[in-house]
């Protein structure tokens, strides 16, 4: 008898445990099933979406189409590529990390909810928003997706002319990093650290001072009064490293939790290597205008005037006071592919605090496709 | 002679190398074959102590490589730890068996799920050879706690020693899931009149939980020291073994139905039968414990009785564990049936258990861990030539190829696969494992690797190799140019011109030399006792009893299935 009850006892707790786990899965058994429980069912508008954000995330697309009110306006692979890309982009290999939900409206039979999408790119995170609509069919609720349909660019010939540099190697034997010529001449025109909550920022112009084109890196050392280094960081991805002959380019290099006080001086260490470059694509900046605070940002167009599709750009803006002086400097990656003669909308956003300052900007892009290695 | 049959050739094929972590135990082993005294290895994140982990297995492959070379000498350890898990199966069963049931359970061990897919797909040397040696040591310890006896309580001791040399966790937990349910069974066979008195058990019991906790204390000083010292502090890195494998099926496969196979078929058995018989519960709440952590996920069991362990741990172990646990009532099943229904029922039976080894072997073909096989000796080539290993390198998409890469260049890494190991902030700050396999944890991981690369200066990171163009973008835009292809062009080497060349890291975390002699010195050692130990003649008195079931056998089989 009493085994009975242990057997039992066992089988019951055992059984109930799975439940319990199942129908309330723990954060980590959570993570893997990509946010989905088995008691959601679509019965709200916050839930139908929720599922949908679910199915996006772990790229059940065939799931997530076939689960939309207007499926029947496009294919699935339009669908698809609507979220990833057209054309190999930052998008195409961004997985999902994250998204919210924020109802904006309710009716018997219509709904509007605002999704939040957060995602994970390998040069950092970038945040999409969609507005969808909602429409009720008996006691679920589907999705209506606002398709974004790439514009296509007539079959035409554009014809380009722009400055090359080769780099010649003393032959097929020569070593990676062995340069049979002195590096280009680089310098620094303008510097200015500031102090911030995060740290202090060192922000600055370097230039390409010669006739052939460099690749360049700023380090920037922090030395205390005592004579002590206190802190040594690289510009890494906030600067063009490709720089044209009399280009100029902004850096900025953040030392987090470094106060000013500390400091007292920096120095500057400035890099640059031979390489092989051209003009090659020419990104055009249109419509480039400063919207002040609250809510300060600047807000532009890029258009390629080249032929090729760009699928990597970085905007780098350079924001200056009425005396020229440097107030801030920030950068947006596109995660769409820039199309040629397509203009695509970038928007940079500048600290309340120091939106005041900005008197004029200056953009500049840095590209990379894959077949510019 | 089973297991002779069924690993050698698959050991001789060398089939553990495609597994996840064979290779980063022979990385280990090759660190000790050139440095036995010394645990501080440069190759893996700018230095790392190689203390963080016990040594036992990774010795015997670097001794055993002197002449076997570093990859059979692997196959020839985790063949050793194959035919001391069915001693080891045989000689736990016996305690609570007959010696037919037994043998039939060591027999089923040779074809157990878990054991080939920890040997075959996971790789986890340590896990199946620390195992055996603790199932080794259980008789001893039940000998010692029912009858007294220092040989006994000797090599119990020299044996949990050996074990935790081998593989902390599984002396940590078995302690639990094993040991305890041991040490009822002899306050239970107690009742049937043997004269070991409670306040006697409660004396052997201290007097081995000390001496034991000792010799193991010594033995494993070093991890201690390093483990009290620097605590594993990092942001928790998902495994897919806390899934719940209801929700994730896939994952129910890899963790569940392959490591289980024909077992999942005498769950009910096991259930009923070690209920009926007392002397078999503390075995089924022993199983039953290991099993519910072993779902991972799927039960809440396993965060409630871990905590955070849970967050560390990989919950496959458990399964191991739960399946060597259920393993006596297999053999008591299995005797039945063929008593009863003689050659009916031995050949379902051995169809199942072939069947239930073949999946698990074959799962690491169907399921592997890498993918993409391919070779990393012209990166090993290119990074040991020209001066190219002044500088530290890293990976990206090689996944666990930087294992067998580490074995094979001179260069260092600031990348590894011990992630309890490494220390260096840009790491253990973010949610992601190895810095090669970034994407595959989303912004957490991501973000350590722009982290990583935005130190490189400081940690004279110049190489990163790339085999997965999805990094790209990132390396171009932080400054990093391609400037070599390799394996025909399927991986980049980027380089950033402005690195200086690689400095040791400073780390407090190196062991001082006393320890470095220590750990070369005691974990092998307790190896080796081990082995002279179990040579020692048990006195004849207790070999009889060996022999002879603690219980008569029919107490064993009045379960409904021959009634």
């Amino acid at each position: 008898m009493k085994g009975a009850l242990l057997a039992l006892f066992i089988a019951a707790a055992t059984v109930a445990l799975i439940v319990d786990g199942t129908l309330r899965p723990i954060p980590s058994a959570l993570a893997y099933a990509g946010g989905e429980t088995l008691l959601r069912t679509p019965s709200t508008p916050e839930a139908a979406v929720e599922n949908l954000g679910d199915q996006i995330r772990l790229q059940q697309w065939q799931k997530a189409w076939s689960s939309l009110a207007n499926k029947a306006q496009f294919t699935e692979p339009e669908f698809v590529h609507d979220l990833t890309g057209y054309f190999l982009s930052l998008r195409t290999y961004a997985m999902l990390d994250n998204f919210e939900v924020f109802p904006l409206h309710e009716s018997a039979d219509g709904a509007d909810v605002l999704m939040k999408l957060y995602w994970a790119s390998v040069v950092g995170p970038f945040e999409e928003s969609r507005q969808l609509h909602l429409v009720r069919q008996g006691d679920r609720w589907l999705v209506e997706w606002p398709l974004v349909k790439e514009r296509h660019v007539p079959p035409q010939v554009i014809p380009v002319d722009y400055m090359r540099w080769d780099v010649i190697n003393r032959g097929p034997g020569d070593d990676w990093g062995a340069q049979n010529v002195a590096a280009p001449h680089v310098r620094i025109v303008d510097m200015r650290p500031i102090n911030r909550a995060e740290g202090v920022f060192v922000l600055g112009e370097l230039l390409n001072d010669d006739v052939v084109p460099a690749w360049v890196s700023v380090r920037a050392t922090l030395v205390a009064k005592n004579g002590a280094a206190i802190a040594s960081e690289g510009s890494f991805d906030m600067i063009l490293h490709r720089l044209l002959p009399k280009q100029v380019t902004p850096f900025l290099i953040r030392f987090p939790n470094v106060d000013l006080s500390q400091v007292d001086k920096i120095r500057m260490d400035p890099s640059a290597e031979l390489v092989s470059a051209s003009a090659d694509p020419v990104i055009e900046i249109q419509n480039q205008k400063y919207n002040p605070a609250p809510d300060a940002s600047l807000t532009g167009q890029l258009s390629s005037q080249s032929g090729e599709v760009i699928g990597f750009a970085h905007v780098l803006s350079t924001f200056y006071d009425r005396n020229g002086q440097l107030v801030w400097i920030a950068g947006q990656y596109m995660s769409r592919a820039l199309l040629p003669q397509t203009p695509m909308d970038f928007r940079i956003s500048v600290p309340q605090d120091l939106a005041g300052q900005v008197s004029s900007e200056r953009t500049e892009v840095a590209t990379f496709s894959e077949d510019s290695e | 002679m089973a297991a002779v049959v069924v690993h050698l050739p698959l050991l001789l094929m060398q089939l553990p190398l495609k597994s996840y972590d064979t290779n980063f135990h022979i990385f280990f082993a090759s660190h000790y074959l050139h440095h036995w005294f010394d645990p501080w290895n440069a190759k893996w994140y700018a230095g790392f102590s190689q203390t963080t982990y016990p040594p036992l297995p990774q010795q015997w492959i670097a001794v055993l490589s002197r002449v076997l070379g570093l990859n059979m000498a692997y196959m020839a350890v985790q063949f050793a730890g194959i035919l001391l898990l069915v001693v080891g199966v045989y000689r736990f069963s016996r305690l609570w068996l007959s010696p037919r049931a037994a043998s039939f359970a060591a027999l089923a061990s040779v074809f157990l799920g878990a054991e080939s897919f920890l040997v075959y797909s996971a790789g986890q040397l340590a896990t199946t050879c620390s195992a055996p040696i603790y199932l080794n040591a259980l008789p001893y310890l039940f000998e010692w706690l029912r009858r007294g006896g220092w040989r006994s309580f000797i090599k119990a001791t020299v044996l949990f020693a050996a074990a935790a040399a081998a593989h902390h966790a599984t002396l940590l937990f078995g302690s639990l899931l094993f040991a305890v349910p041991v040490a009822v069974l002899v306050l239970l066979d107690r009742e049937d009149g043997e004269a070991t008195s409670v306040p006697a058990f409660v004396a052997r019991t201290v007097a081995i939980a000390i001496t034991a906790g000792a010799a193991i204390a010594a033995v494993l000083l070093p991890f201690w020291i390093a483990l009290l010292r620097y605590p594993v502090t990092q942001t928790p890195i998902p495994h897919p073994s806390r899934a719940n494998y209801i929700l994730s099926p896939q994952w129910g496969m890899n963790y569940f139905i392959i490591p289980y196979g024909a077992l999942i078929l005498v769950l009910p058995f096991i259930l009923i039968r070690g209920s009926s018989v007392v002397r078999l519960r503390p075995l089924l709440l022993g199983f039953w414990v290991a099993f519910l952590i072993g779902l991972g996920g799927t039960t809440p069991a396993g965060h409630w009785l871990l905590g955070r362990a849970f967050e560390v741990l990989t919950m496959e172990r458990f399964s191991y564990w739960a399946s060597l646990l259920a393993l006596p009532f297999v053999g008591l099943l299995a005797s039945e049936l063929v008593t009863r229904f003689r050659i009916r029922a031995a050949i379902p039976l051995t169809v199942a258990a072939a069947l239930t080894c073949a999946a698990a072997v074959a799962w690491s073909t169907f399921h592997p861990a890498d993918a993409s096989d391919f070779k990393v000796d012209s990166v090993a080539a290119w990074l040991n030539r020209d001066g190219h290993d002044d500088f530290r390198y890293l990976t990206l998409g090689f996944g666990n190829k930087i294992s067998r890469l580490a074995v094979m260049t001179d260069a260092g890494s600031v990348d590894g696969e011990w992630n309890s190991g490494r220390r260096l902030p840009e790491l253990n700050r973010y949610g992601g494992a190895a810095l090669t396999s970034s994407k595959y944890f989303g912004i957490d991981g991501l973000q350590s690797l722009r982290a990583m690369l935005m130190h490189a200066n400081r940690y004279g990171l110049r190489w990163v190799f790339v085999r997965d163009p999805y990094y790209d973008p990132l390396l171009d835009f932080a400054g990093w140019r391609p400037v070599d292809h390799l394996n025909d062009r399927t991986i980049t080497v980027w380089s950033k011109d402005s690195v200086p060349p690689a400095a040791p890291v400073n780390a407090p975390q190196r062991p001082p030399r006393w320890q470095g002699i220590l750990w070369g010195t005691l974990p092998f050692g307790s190896g080796i006792l081990a082995i002279l130990v179990v040579l020692i003649p048990e006195k004849r008195r207790r070999a009889a009893s060996v022999d002879t079931p603690s219980v008569p056998e029919e107490s064993f089989v009045s379960g409904g299935l021959v009634a």
